[in-house]
Formats: C-alpha cells, structure tokens, sequence
C-alpha cells in the first residue's frame, strides 16, 4: 500500500511547496521510493505466491463484482524497484536542467506517473491494471506536451492515438476473458476455460496493446519520432519504464491468460521480434541525430526480449528480466548522454560534433561504460541478459537464434559510430564544459548497478525465478 | 404522482413569479421545486404506496425514479449554469426556466407511462417546450433556422409515431403495454400490421435520439440554439427518449426481440461510424458535440441489441455520465463565449483560467472514455455485459472509441495550448459566474469520483 501511496501524496503536495525547493523535494521524494521499494525487496521472501491485498466490493444490483486487488511476486517486485530507482535517476539526471526539474509541474507529474507505473506492476487484478495502464498515459502525455521540442503536435497525437487504440484492444481482451471467469481478479481469469477462438481474440488483443508499446515491428512508427520530439525526461519515462509495462504485461497477462493462442502466435512474435532487432538496428546505423540513433536502438533491443519472452524457456525468460533491468538503465543512460550534449551545444547531429573527449573526459569516459554495457560487453548486465535471450531463442529455433544473434554485431557498429563520431575526432570549435556532479552522480548509479548485476546477477535471478516457474508450469497445465 | 404534481406547480409558479421581473427569485424557486421534487421521488422510493396509485397511466417505478433523479439533477445544472444568458434578457428568464421545467415534466412521463397514450403525451409535453426554446435567440437566424428545422422534422416524427401507433392499435387492440406484451406472448400468429407499426415507432424513437440514418437534423439544431437548450436536449431529452425507448421495447416487444435486433444492431454500428467519422472534420465546437452525442448514441443501443438483467441500468449509468461531461463542457463553450463557436477559440484555456480548462480536459477525457473517469466506466459496463453474446459488435464499439479519442484529443491540445501569437482570433476573455463555476465544480467531481458509485451497492 505505501509503495503506491507515497508517490501519490508527493504528486500532490508537489503542488503546493515553495519554487525553491522544488528540485530538493524531488529527489527527498523518490528516494523514499527507493528506500520504501529497498525495505519490501529486504523482507521479501522468493516465493511463486502473490502476496496480494484483496478488497472485495460488489457493484450495483449483483451484477460484476469489482476488487481492489494488488500485491506482487518476484517478478512485480523487481519491476517495482526498478521502477522507484529509474525515476529517482530520472529526476537526479534532470537537476541541472533549470527549466524543467525546477518546475513544479514537471515534478508532480513525474510522481504521478511513478504512481501509475506501480500500480500497474501492482494490480492483481484485471480492471485494476486497465485503469493503471491508461492513467500512465496522462503525465507522459502532459510532460511530452509542455515541455516538448518544435513540432511535438503531430508526434504527440500519433502516440496518444497509437497507444490509446491499443488500450482499446486490451480492454476487449479483458472484458472478453472476463465473461468465461467469475471476476477480473487475476487466479479467476487464469483459471478460466477458453476455446482456442476465443484464446486467440485474447491473445490478439493483449498483443497488439502490448506491440504497440513495446513496440514491435510493424508497430514501431510512433516511436522514432516522439522519442526525438519529447524533452529528455519523457524519452526515459518512455524507454526506461513505459515500455517496461508492455515487457511486464506479456508475461504477467498475456500468456498466462491466453496460452491455448501460444502455437500459432509464438512464431509470429519471434518473427516480429526478430525483423525489428535487425530493421531497426540497420536504420539506427543511418542516423546523424544521436537521440534518434538511441531510439532505434531501443527498438532493436526491445525486440529482442519480446521475442525471449515468448519462446517461453526458463533460460530466456530470466534472460529477459535481466535485460529489462539493464535496458532501463542503459536507456537512461544513453538519453542522458544525448542530452547533456544537447544542453551544452543545442543540437544533437552527430556530423557537426566531435573532439568532446579531449574537453570533457569524465563525460567521455563515463558515456564509454554506458555504451559497453549497451553492447553487452561481458562484466556488464548487458552480456547476462543477451546471452541468456539468444540461448533461448536458439534452443527454439537455431535459425532464428543465428539471425537474432546479430544484433550483437550491428549494436557494435550503430554504438560506436555514434561514440566516435561525436567524442572523437578533431574538435569542431566549440566549448564543451565537463559533468557537473548531479550528471556524474547519475552515470555512476547506472554504471555501478549495470556492472554489479553483470558480475552478480544471481540474486536477481533467485528473485524472478519462481514466478518464472511457474509462468511456464501454468502455460503446461493448460 | 405526487412528484409529478410538485413538478407541474414549480413551473407554473416560475412562469408567474417572472412577473416581478426579479431573475434572482425565479431561480431560487424554480431549483427549490426541483429539489422538492427530487425529494418526492426519494421518498416513493421508500414508501412505494402513494397516493392517486390507482391511476393506470404512468407508475413511478424503480426504473422510472433513477432515470427521473438524474433528469431532474441535469435540469438544475442547466438551469445554474444557463442562467447568466437566461438573465440578460430580463422579460423572459422565467419564460426560459418555466418551458425547461414543462419540458424536463414530459420527460418524467416518458419514463413513467404504462400506455401509449401517455407515452405519446410525454414526448409532445417533452418537445414543444424545445422547440421554442431552440428559436430563443431571435435575433440570431441561425437559432430560427434551428428551431424550424427541429419543428418541422419532429412533428414529421411524432406523426409517424402516431401511425405506428395507431397500427399497433389495429394489431393488439390495446394501448397498455403489458397487454401488448401479453398479446405478443400469447398470439399464434402476430399479425403483420404490429410489425409495421414496430417499424414506425422504432423510426420515431431514432429520430428523437439522434441515431443515423435519422440524425441530419442534431448538428445542425445544436449548433443554432442558444447553449443552455443544446445542453438539455443533450443531457436530459436523450435521457427521455432512451428511457422511453427501452421501456418500450423491452416490455411491450420483448417478444418480437428477433426482428427488430437485426435491424438495431445495424443502426448501432452506422451511428457510431456516423457519428466519429464526421466529428473528425468539425471546427465549431457545438457541432462537434452534436457529433460526438451522436457517436455515443451508437454505444448506448448496444444496451439495447444485447439485452440482458442490466441492460437498463447499464444505460442509466452511461447516460448519467455522458451528461455531466456534456454539461460541463456546454458550461465551458458559454464561459469562452465565442461569437463563431470555432474549436480554436479554446486556445489558451488552461492558461487563462486553470480550473475552466481542467475541467474541459477532464469532461473531453471522459466522453473519450479514458479511465478511471465515469465515462469509462459506462463504456465499460455497457462493453462487459455485451461483449459474451457479441464480440464482434464490441470490437467494432472499442474501434470507434479510439476513432473518437482522435478528435477529443485535437480540442484537448488546443486547451492546454499557449494562448496564440497570431492575431487573428481575438482572445476570449473568459468570463465566469459563480454558479458557472458551482456547476462545472459539481460536474468534476461527479465525473472524477462517479466510478466509486459502482462500488456502493
């Protein structure tokens, strides 16, 4: 309760705190976050159970039986602390930017979606988690609006539209899933007996809800563009967390819900994923603005765990929890970078930069670790998560493991193009003052979090493992 | 009845009052007779014997007393929210409230009657009122136009009503409508005159709730009547007609269930197109509510092709949600008071006056169906209910919802925008009054925290 409660009450109270200590309380806020998020993890026993918190309401005239349902496993509680730590990041990278971090706007709407991002990771229960996902939506939205780049109109409404149809989607499968179950309550709906028609409108609806967020080839078009568009803070919302959900609702709902649809759908995603591994991975290679390279990468990576997550191995789906964990933190990593160029020079076009290393070595080395770690160098979380993933997929399909495996090579070259394009080289003339010690406080959690979980990264996988379990024993039952 | 008693006095009372040319009284009384009335409906619903309980014509039953409790409640919104432009034209403030009150009285029949007689009754009781009121206006053509418009296509309605009537008359030799009902069940063989007085009266009821084919008329008469009426005939006459609508065909139809659901299934599907498809291209405000009102008609028959215990309610509550949102946003049109309705107009809002644009934001949010406001939860239990006898119907209601997201989306940007550098629309000035604010005040909180009234049983 107090995981979803606190961000709530700094939403609000961000409201009415004086404009001076606006950017102070934002970080005192998310990192009692952190710590509240610390504290659960600590006395969290790995179990496959939901220690979940029901409070049954009947609705009008008998008719649907509506619960407030949360709780989590192992696998919400990593999401969880992820969550608390990326947004405690996020505002941390943000505090040198006067404009926005001292805005109080900027901080309650932050919380707010911190709110919804917990309880979306929160929710055992179907509606519960409809109405999350959707109020998710509302601060990225606002953020994206008042404080977005030229021409943020048109990327705006094609994100909104794209997600928001995609919810839609969602809402159908739900509420189609709900007439063969007692309640929307999460063991009801697994439970429930679906013919293999009806699995399939499900599946399809949660598919296309999740592939658009996620997003998946074909479904990647809003992305590019609303990632270059929106200020830096709503591109981390975005990459770090927000598509994290869609990840995190494939293997808390869709497939459990709906597996009966598995033997035809998991070729298609596999397939799906794997196209926009390598397109997007090609297309980022052809970038000169470093936002819009850091975009398509994440496309290329995300697809990369969806297509894990779906051949359904142990190996691949602990493989995918770790690569969330690192991908988010590579993400805000790489934007970060991308912005602190962008404050200091205006512009991101990788053909006018270079020679920064020689100015700012702390910054060139720091972005250096980052961009290994998003290469999957070995020591970092990057290797753990890719290595297992590709396992996966291999032992699904050798060919399809072989294809994907490429991905290691084209992040090698989209990557380090960018790198060298803009830290190296002869220095175009320009100023380019090094980290100042919020920036560097930033990189240093990142890098120390991506390095420890590449060296340990046992105890996230004893965290996971059972709900992973029992992930693939419910797909077996069934 | 006694409800109904109350209610006739309250306007015949404001209509003499606005002889002592004092607005401020007429308002007090008139809101006063409402609550009396509301009160009155409260307490049948306790003590259902009443006195006058033998007449056979309307019966305040459980269905009727919900439906009647939130006409009356949007009637006093309106009224609150109408009455600075009700005001300017000192002769006739009472006239206004007066005929709004007459009108929102045939609306109580209409969910009320027990035969067709009063049936018929109501709904003349219901448009007249509105037909004059759509012309109030009288020195814009453009509110004279709508008021024709609206006469001329609604006598033409009600007359085919009357036939149809008037042949279910020739079918069953009855008016009451648990006796057709009984004839329906206990006929061998129906004869084919009932269907073609179905027909009729179904045409009828489209007409009256704006659904395609029979819709041409709503943008055009929303757009010229003053903003107050637009708002009633969008919150409380759908509100009639619906009631009317599926009391009608719920009882006194029940049995030919199979013939008119084909049809309403069609017409619940091209309303919803209709309506989204052409909401998409409007750039004057009231006609795009006309066309999202429209839209929202083609969810709310999916209650009626999916018939099931809930059905009713699950309409209650969607109309209750869908009013307050339009209420608040007709509320928000007359605050930026443009001479040309244009949607750019709004530009600026948030900035200007926070607490007008957030609940603008919030009302167009809810129409869209974003939860966890009531409109989704309308949409929702609607969606729910239908969505295990018909899928196909519910995925193509979800595609228009996110059709209709589209142009919500468009007015929401245009709100919380910066107010324009370009001179060429001058800036409104944003006026309110306080009831202005009471009223949009008690819309948000009803459309932010309606979803917990599912939660109380």
């Amino acid at each position: 309760m107090e995981l979803l409660l606190i961000p709530f009450v700094f939403a609000l109270v961000a409201m009415i705190i004086p404009q001076k200590a606006v950017r102070g309380y934002a970080l005192i806020g998310a990192l009692v976050s952190v710590v509240a998020g610390v504290v659960h993890a600590v006395n969290y026993v790995p179990s496959a159970e939901y220690l979940s918190i029901v409070k049954a309401c009947t609705t009008m005239e008998g008719g649907l039986p509506f619960f407030l349902n949360y709780g989590y496993d192992g696998i919400g509680l990593t999401m969880v602390l992820l969550t608390n730590v990326i947004v405690f990041l996020i505002l941390l990278s943000n505090y040198d930017n006067q404009s926005i971090a001292a805005s109080k706007k900027f901080v309650a709407l932050v919380f707010f979606m911190q709110f919804a991002l917990l309880g979306v990771f929160l929710s055992l229960d179907g509606l519960l988690f409809y109405i999350f996902w959707e109020l998710s939506l509302i601060p990225v939205f606002l953020i994206f609006l008042w404080f977005g780049a030229k021409g943020k109109r048109r990327a705006l409404m094609k994100f909104f539209i794209y997600t928001f149809i995609g919810s839609l989607a969602m809402l159908f499968s739900l509420i189609y899933i709900r007439s063969y179950a007692p309640s929307f309550s999460i063991e009801d709906l697994v439970a429930a007996q679906l013919t293999t028609v009806s699995a399939l409108w499900v599946f399809g609806g949660f598919f296309i809800a999740f592939a658009v967020k996620i997003p998946l080839f074909p479904f990647h078009t809003w992305q590019p563009e609303t990632y270059t568009k929106s200020p830096m803070a709503g591109t981390m919302l975005l990459g770090a967390l927000m598509l994290k959900m869609a990840l995190f609702g494939m293997i808390r709902w869709m497939i459990p819900l709906a597996p009966e649809a598995l033997h035809c759908m998991t070729e298609i995603i596999v397939v799906l994923g794997g196209l926009g591994v390598i397109y997007a991975a090609i297309l980022a290679i052809k970038q000169n603005d470093m936002k819009t390279v850091f975009a398509y990468a994440s496309i290329s990576h995300v697809g990369l765990i969806a297509a894990g997550i779906i051949v359904l191995s142990l190996d691949a789906l602990t493989g995918a929890m770790v690569q969330i964990v690192n991908h988010s933190f590579v993400a805000v990593g790489l934007f970060l970078a991308a912005d602190i160029i962008d404050r200091r020079l205006g512009h991101r076009n990788l053909l006018e930069l270079g020679g920064i290393a020689q100015q700012a070595p702390k910054f060139a080395f720091w972005f250096a670790v980052i961009i290994f770690a998003g290469v999957s160098v070995p020591l970092t979380s990057g290797f753990i998560g890719e290595f297992l993933l590709i396992k996966g997929i291999y032992g699904y399909n050798w060919i399809y493991g072989v294809l994907i495996g490429t991905t290691l090579i084209l992040a090698c070259v989209y990557s380090f193009r960018a790198y060298q394009l803009s830290m190296f080289g002869p220095s175009k003339g320009f100023e380019f003052p090094d980290l100042t010690w919020a920036e560097w406080l930033s990189f240093f959690i990142v890098t120390i979090v991506v390095v420890f979980l590449g060296v340990y990264p046992q105890f996230l996988i004893d965290m996971v493992e059972p709900g992973l379990q029992k992930l693939i024993e419910i797909v077996n039952v069934k | 009845m006694l409800a109904l008693i109350i209610l006739f006095l309250t306007a015949l009372v404001t209509l003499f009052v606005g002889f002592a040319k004092k607005p401020l009284l007429t308002l007090s009384l008139s809101v006063l007779g409402l609550l009396g009335t509301g009160a009155a409906l409260i307490c049948q619903w306790y003590h259902p014997s009443d006195f006058l309980s033998s007449y056979e014509g309307v019966n305040m039953d459980a269905f009727a007393i919900l439906f009647s409790l939130v006409a009356i409640i949007f009637t006093i919104l309106i009224i609150l929210s109408g009455f600075g432009q009700f005001k300017s034209r000192l002769d006739h403030t009472a006239d206004y409230i007066g005929l709004l009150i007459f009108s929102l009285f045939g609306a109580i029949i209409m969910v009320s009657f027990q035969d067709m007689f009063m049936f018929f009754l109501g709904l003349e009781i219901l448009s007249i009122p509105i037909y004059v009121m759509a012309g109030a206006k009288k020195d814009d053509p453009l509110s004279s136009e709508s008021s024709l418009k609206y006469f001329i296509t609604g006598a033409f309605a009600t007359g085919i009503l009357l036939f149809g009537i008037a042949w279910l008359y020739g079918a069953t030799g009855t008016f009451k409508i648990y006796e057709i009902q009984q004839f329906f069940m206990e006929a061998e063989q129906i004869s084919s005159l009932a269907y073609v007085g179905l027909l009729f009266i179904l045409s009828a009821f489209l007409f009256k709730i704006g659904a395609a084919p029979f819709h041409f008329w709503s943008p055009d008469v929303y757009d010229g009547a003053p903003a107050p009426v637009t708002g009633f005939m969008a919150a409380v006459v759908k509100l009639g007609a619906f009631g009317a609508f599926i009391k009608l065909f719920t009882i006194a139809f029940s049995e030919l269930y199979d013939f008119w659901m084909p049809a309403l299934t069609f017409l619940a599907i091209l309303t919803m197109f209709v309506g989204n498809l052409s909401a998409i291209r409007q750039v004057r405000f009231k006609r795009l509510l006309a066309y999202s009102s429209i839209a929202h008609v083609g969810y709310s028959l999916i209650t009626m092709v999916v018939l099931t215990d809930n059905s009713a309610l699950n309409l209650w509550y969607y109309l209750f949600s869908y009013g307050f949102a339009t209420i608040a946003l007709i509320t928000v049109q007359m605050i930026v008071n443009d001479r040309e309705d244009r949607i750019e107009a709004f530009k600026g809002l948030g900035r200007a006056n926070p607490f007008v644009g957030f609940v603008a934001v919030v009302a167009l949010l809810a129409l869209a169906g974003v939860p966890p406001l009531m409109g989704f939860f309308g949409k929702f239990l609607i969606f729910a209910d239908a969505i295990a006898q018909n899928p196909a119907l519910i995925a193509v209601a979800l595609l228009n919802s996110g059709i209709g997201i589209f142009y919500y989306l468009r007015t929401v940007i245009v709100i919380l925008q910066k107010p324009g550098v370009d001179n060429e629309i001058e800036q409104s000035e944003f006026k309110t009054t306080p009831l202005q604010l009471i009223v949009l005040g008690i819309c948000v909180l009803a459309m932010l925290f309606g979803g917990g009234l599912l939660m109380i049983h």
